[in-house]
Formats: C-alpha cells, sequence, structure tokens
C-alpha cells in the first residue's frame, strides 16, 4: 500500500510516516500542499493524509483539486480545531473521514485501513475471496481455516491482489504500492513474491488463485464473496 | 395632536363669545342712541299735561317707516303708553318697572320673535313744575341679528375645522419626515442584526450621521475584534495541539516502557481534553442577538451527509422527519457543534438504525430528537458525561469533551436539553429551541 502524508509540521509527518513503514506501507511525505497535490498527481496511491491547517495552499485547497481532478482516492483528514464546523466543511470537499489532533497513532491507523477497503469495494475488515480470506485488522490470511504463515511482503503483495480481485495489475502498479521511491524496486522481486504466494496459497495447484497475464500483469482469480 | 385640537376649540369658543358679546353692545349702544335722540325729540303735549314726541325733530327713518323693525314707545307713570312711534303696528306689552335714571336691556321674545329691547326711565316736570314719571322704551328686531349670529357661528366652525384638520396633516406630515431617518435607523439596525449587512449603509441628515458614524466604528471595532479573538483561538488551538500531537504519536511509538507510555498518554489526553474544551467554549458565539438566522434542517442535511460518509460501514438506515426549513437564531458555528456531536454519538453507539426528528410546535418553539438503537445510557452515565472531560469511553475518540461542550453552548442559548431511553431501545435525546 502506498501512502501520501501532507503535514507541515515535521515532527507529526515524521511519526506518521514511521507507524505507516512499520505497518508496511510505502510512503511520500511533504509539508506543502503544492507539493502534495504533485504526489497525489504523479504517484498511484492508496490513502492521502491531508492536514487542514498547511500554509499557502490550505488542505481544504488540496482536496478540493484533488477532487476536481476527478481523482477518487481516499483522503483522511488531519485537524486542530475539532469544531464540527471545520469537520463538516473537510468532509463536504471531499475527505472521506477526518481525524483531530492529538489523535493516537492505532486510531489513525484503523481509519486508513478502513479507507482502504471501502475505496476497494469492502466494507468489513475480513476481505473474503473464497476460500482465501484476509484479515486486514490483524492482518492475518487463511485458505480454508489454515492460517498463512506470510512474510511482510507477501501479505501486502496478497492484500492489493485481493483488493482488486479481477483487476489486471501490472508489475510496475504493484512496486509503486509496495515500495518507497528509494528501495531498490527491481520488478524481478515480484515475481519472487508471487511465486511464493502460490506456492503457500495453493500448494497442491488446485485452486490457481493468482494468474500471469504476460506482458500485461496478475490477476486474483477467486471471486469476492457477496457482502454480508 | 391632541392638544392642538383642544386649543383649536377653545379659541373658537373665546373668540365666539367676545364677537357676540361685542354685537350685543353695538345693538345696545344703537338703542341707547335713538332713546338719546327720542328724549331730544320729546316735549310737552299742547295739553301740558303730558308729554309727546314732535316728529320733525326725530331723525331716525326706522321710526316713522311702519314695520320697520325699530320701534319706540313712551309710557307715563301709570304705564299708559302715550306716544308711540309710527312704525307700530302691534302692541307690545309694558315693561317692568325700572329705577329712575337706569338702563334696562335685554333680549325679549314677542309674539315668536326675538327683539332688543331697551328701557329708560326718565323724570319730566309738568306744568306745575312737578316731576313726573315716564319710561321710554325701544325695540328693534333682532332676527337678523340672530341669522347673521348663526351664519357667523357656521363659517367660524367650518373654517376652525378646515384649518385644524390642515394644520394636523401638516404636523403628521412633518412629524413623519423628520422622524424617517430614525426609521431608516431601526430597519438597517435590524439588518445588522440579521446580519444581512454590516453596518449602516445609508445616508443620513446632518443631526444624525454623528450617531450612525459613530455606530459604525464602534460595529466594525466588534466584528473586528471578534475576528481577531477567533483568529487567536485558531491560531492557540494549532500550537497546543500540534505539540499535543507530537507528544501523542511519541506515546504511540513504543520506543518508551509501558509505563512511560501509560503515564504519557494519560497525561496528554487530559491536557487534549482540557485544551479542546477550553478552545470549544471559547469560540462558541452564544450571542443570540448578532446571529444571522441559520436553518436547522440544513445543519442536519449537512451534519447527516458527513456522517453517512464517515460510518459509511455501519449502513446505519436513518429515518428522517424533518420539514423543509426550521430558522434558528443561533450561531452556524454552535448550531453545527451542537448537533454534530449529538449526532456524532448516535452514529458511533447506534447499530443499525437512527432517527431524526424536527417540527416548530405550536408556540413556535423546535423540538429535535436523534433517537439511536445502541445500549443508551444510565443517568448517572448522563449526569457524569455532562461534566466536562469526563469520559465514559477512553477507547472512543472525542467522546469526553463532546456532550460537556455541548452541555455548555446548549445552556447559554436556553436551549433545553434532555436525554431519555429512546423508542429505538438506545439514546434518546431531545433539543427544545426557544421561538426565533
Amino acid at each position: 500500500m502506498r501512502a501520501i502524508v501532507i503535514e507541515d509540521d515535521l515532527d507529526i509527518q515524521q511519526q506518521i510516516v514511521e507507524r505507516l513503514k512499520s505497518e508496511g506501507f510505502a510512503v511520500d511525505s511533504t509539508d506543502t500542499g503544492d507539493e502534495g497535490l504533485y504526489l497525489v498527481q504523479e504517484y498511484p496511491a492508496d490513502v492521502a493524509i491531508v492536514d487542514l491547517g498547511l500554509p499557502k495552499m490550505s488542505g481544504l485547497e488540496v482536496i478540493n483539486q484533488i477532487r476536481d481532478e476527478g481523482n477518487n482516492i481516499p483522503i483522511l483528514i488531519l485537524t486542530a480545531r475539532g469544531r464540527w464546523q471545520d469537520k463538516v466543511e473537510g468532509l463536504d470537499a471531499g475527505a472521506d473521514d477526518y481525524l483531530v489532533k492529538p489523535f493516537h497513532h492505532e486510531e489513525m491507523m484503523a481509519r486508513i485501513r478502513v479507507l482502504i477497503r471501502r475505496a476497494s469495494g469492502w466494507s468489513d475488515s475480513r476481505i473474503v475471496c473464497a476460500p482465501v480470506i484476509l484479515d486486514t485488522a490483524t492482518q492475518r490470511s487463511y485458505v480454508d481455516e489454515r492460517e498463512l504463515d506470510l512474510t511482510a511482503y507477501e501479505y501486502k503483495v496478497l492484500e492489493y491482489l485481493m483488493l482488486h480481485a479481477g483487476e489486471v495489475i501490472s508489475k510496475t502498479v504493484l512496486t509503486e504500492h509496495l515500495y518507497d521511491d528509494e528501495t531498490d524496486n527491481d520488478s524481478n522481486v515480484i515475481e519472487v513474491f508471487i511465486r511464493r504466494l502460490r506456492q503457500k496459497l495453493d500448494p497442491e495447484e488446485s485452486l490457481k488463485p493468482i494468474e500471469t497475464l504476460r506482458g500485461r500483469g496478475y490477476r486474483f482469480t477467486l471471486e469476492r464473496a457477496e457482502q454480508s | 395632536m391632541v392638544v392642538l385640537a383642544v386649543f383649536m376649540v377653545l379659541t373658537a369658543i373665546a373668540l365666539e363669545r367676545a364677537v357676540v358679546k361685542r354685537a350685543l353692545q353695538a345693538e345696545e349702544d344703537g338703542l341707547q342712541l335713538l332713546i338719546y335722540s327720542l328724549l331730544a325729540a320729546i316735549d310737552r303735549d299742547q295739553s301740558g299735561r303730558s308729554l309727546t314726541v314732535s316728529a320733525d325733530r326725530l331723525f331716525e327713518p326706522g321710526l316713522v317707516t311702519r314695520n320697520s323693525g325699530l320701534y319706540a314707545l313712551l309710557y307715563d307713570q301709570r304705564k299708559q303708553a302715550i306716544w308711540r312711534s309710527l312704525s307700530i303696528t302691534t302692541d307690545f306689552p309694558a315693561i317692568p318697572k325700572i329705577e329712575i335714571g337706569d338702563w334696562d336691556f335685554g333680549i325679549v321674545q314677542h309674539q315668536a320673535t326675538p327683539y332688543f329691547r331697551l328701557g329708560f326711565a326718565i323724570q319730566w316736570p309738568d306744568a306745575n313744575d312737578r316731576l313726573q314719571r315716564y319710561d321710554v322704551v325701544a325695540w328693534r328686531n333682532a332676527v337678523e341679528y340672530f341669522e347673521q349670529l348663526n351664519r357667523f357661528r357656521q363659517t367660524l366652525w367650518a373654517w376652525l375645522i378646515i384649518t385644524t384638520i390642515l394644520l394636523l396633516l401638516v404636523m403628521y406630515l412633518v412629524t413623519r419626515w423628520s422622524l424617517l431617518p430614525l426609521k431608516k435607523i431601526g430597519l438597517e439596525v435590524k439588518a445588522i442584526e440579521d446580519q444581512q449587512q454590516s453596518g449602516f449603509e445609508q445616508d443620513y441628515p446632518d443631526e444624525i450621521a454623528p450617531l450612525t458614524e459613530n455606530l459604525n466604528i464602534l460595529l466594525s471595532r466588534e466584528q473586528y475584534q471578534r475576528q481577531r479573538y477567533r483568529n487567536a483561538m485558531d491560531d492557540l488551538a494549532h500550537s497546543l495541539k500540534t505539540p499535543l500531537a507530537v507528544l501523542t504519536g511519541l506515546g504511540d511509538q513504543g520506543t518508551l516502557g509501558r509505563p512511560q507510555i501509560d503515564t504519557l498518554r494519560e497525561q496528554t489526553d487530559r491536557m487534549n481534553q482540557i485544551v479542546s474544551y477550553q478552545l470549544q467554549k471559547a469560540t462558541s458565539v452564544s450571542d443570540i442577538r448578532i446571529s444571522k438566522p441559520v436553518d436547522l434542517v440544513a445543519v442536519l442535511e449537512k451534519l447527516i451527509s458527513a456522517l453517512e460518509k464517515v460510518y459509511q460501514e455501519k449502513a446505519i438506515q436513518l429515518d428522517r422527519r424533518l420539514p423543509s426549513q426550521i430558522l434558528l437564531r443561533m450561531d452556524e458555528g454552535d448550531c453545527l457543534e451542537v448537533v454534530g456531536n449529538l449526532l456524532d454519538n448516535a452514529f458511533k453507539y447506534g447499530k443499525r438504525r437512527i432517527n431524526v426528528t424536527a417540527l416548530v410546535k405550536e408556540d413556535k418553539s423546535t423540538l429535535l430528537t436523534i433517537e439511536d438503537d445502541g445500549e443508551g445510557l444510565a443517568d448517572s452515565e448522563i449526569e457524569q458525561i455532562l461534566n466536562r472531560g469526563t469520559r465514559l469511553d477512553q477507547a472512543t475518540e472525542g467522546q469526553g469533551i463532546g456532550l460537556a461542550v455541548v452541555a455548555d453552548i446548549v445552556e447559554s442559548y436556553n436551549i433545553e436539553l434532555e436525554f431519555s431511553r429512546a423508542g429505538l431501545g438506545g439514546l434518546g435525546v431531545s433539543l427544545r429551541f426557544q421561538a426565533a
């Protein structure tokens, strides 16, 4: 998952970035609205965390512009002003949720996960593509009640593919959503993760959950369970 | 106005009296002159025992023309008329006794006709030089006098009424015209109260202009101060909450030991509550007089759509019974704050259903009810929750100060706040807003 953090207080920005990274996110961050807008436009991120009280270009303007461009990226706003007027204004402008400063990082992560799931059409924290089940709250995964033993990156790949089940996901997109800029993003590594995931998910090769489309990418083939 | 009318009537009455008195005096004087001229023409008759009036010395033509309206008689001491003017065609009654040398003037009805009558008693020596008493009486027909008097009265009162009405009209117009600027000020004050304009915009006459100009200065100063205050509060919020956020984040990072983290969290949470509560309280307007009316229904819709977005996955079924508009005299920020906190709680604690009802009662007060199907609250919990800074549920963000802020704003606007068990099973909150 890739997140963009736009926060002008560098201490808070750093804390958020660290927390996101420790949860396996690839993170881009900035302290200005202009640059934030640029990041959102240029990088296919899964969530944007925007502080409303930015200097010069305000958070509200950033959100307005993102939405004006037809970008549906989930946006979580951070605001020091806890008044409902400000919250409603932010949500009205196109934000999806808000957090009033100061906030606990667990709360922030919970909200971010909800936003990402919601964006892919899941309202439950459990993503089910029978027989594969992914619990985004606990970050555990199961196949027919059997818990899988996945590494952090394997989990991230599986989560991304399952959230976009049925869609073709290119190697580049996967890389972008998994890695920071600075990391060496060798696409061969993705192939390794996919191979390992296939082995763990489907040791008997009876499910074939991940399909390779030559030159185009991968597709999670198992169908989503109907929403309860 | 009334004073003027009374004054005019009194003036007219005094005028009329003066005129009547003057006219009567003139009649009396005229008859007196006539009697003097009669006296000048009196002479002994041929017998020498009695008196007569010699016609050739009488210069009053009315006395010699029949029925002229002017009559004169001369009586002796036995009240026998010894001379009658030629104008007389009927009998005139004798007059009561008069002292010698006295005048007796009056208006007398004779044969259904009003007359002025003047009597005068004289003594005249007879042939033996003995003084004999005689009465000279003059009558004048007063019909024309009364007709004239009536005409005068009619004219007087007609003109009086016309002038009074004209005067009153002019006074009314002048008053209205001179009070026009004050009326304009009243309208502008109303517009300022409703926040349709920020100060006095119209031109006023020189007498009033200093007043409106000073009021404008006062208003703009007040607005400036209010804005400055709000900005200062925003800055304060930002500059207090940012370091608090850093501290909170520090506690969440896990680099510290468990006991330190707990202490840090506890303290930062407490600080946050105090700061948030005081800031919310400070920015609340609570002054309905300068507030532009806010549409409660629009506020509800705005909040519901925002909260439905935030609590999307709860898929809450919200039933609303709202009219198209309810205007309240309240600051929009305060209204959003109160309703926002209550609705947020309903979304937070409700399981599947929320009912929102707003209606205007017969006494023009507005009743807003928000019900959820959550666990509800015990009386003791409600009591606790309304006290500032008390947190019922540490895990739920924002809960602590939300209702305390609501309680504060509600109190300052004199809004009745009641908690009950909702028909849906959870908490029911009702707000009664006084008539705008």
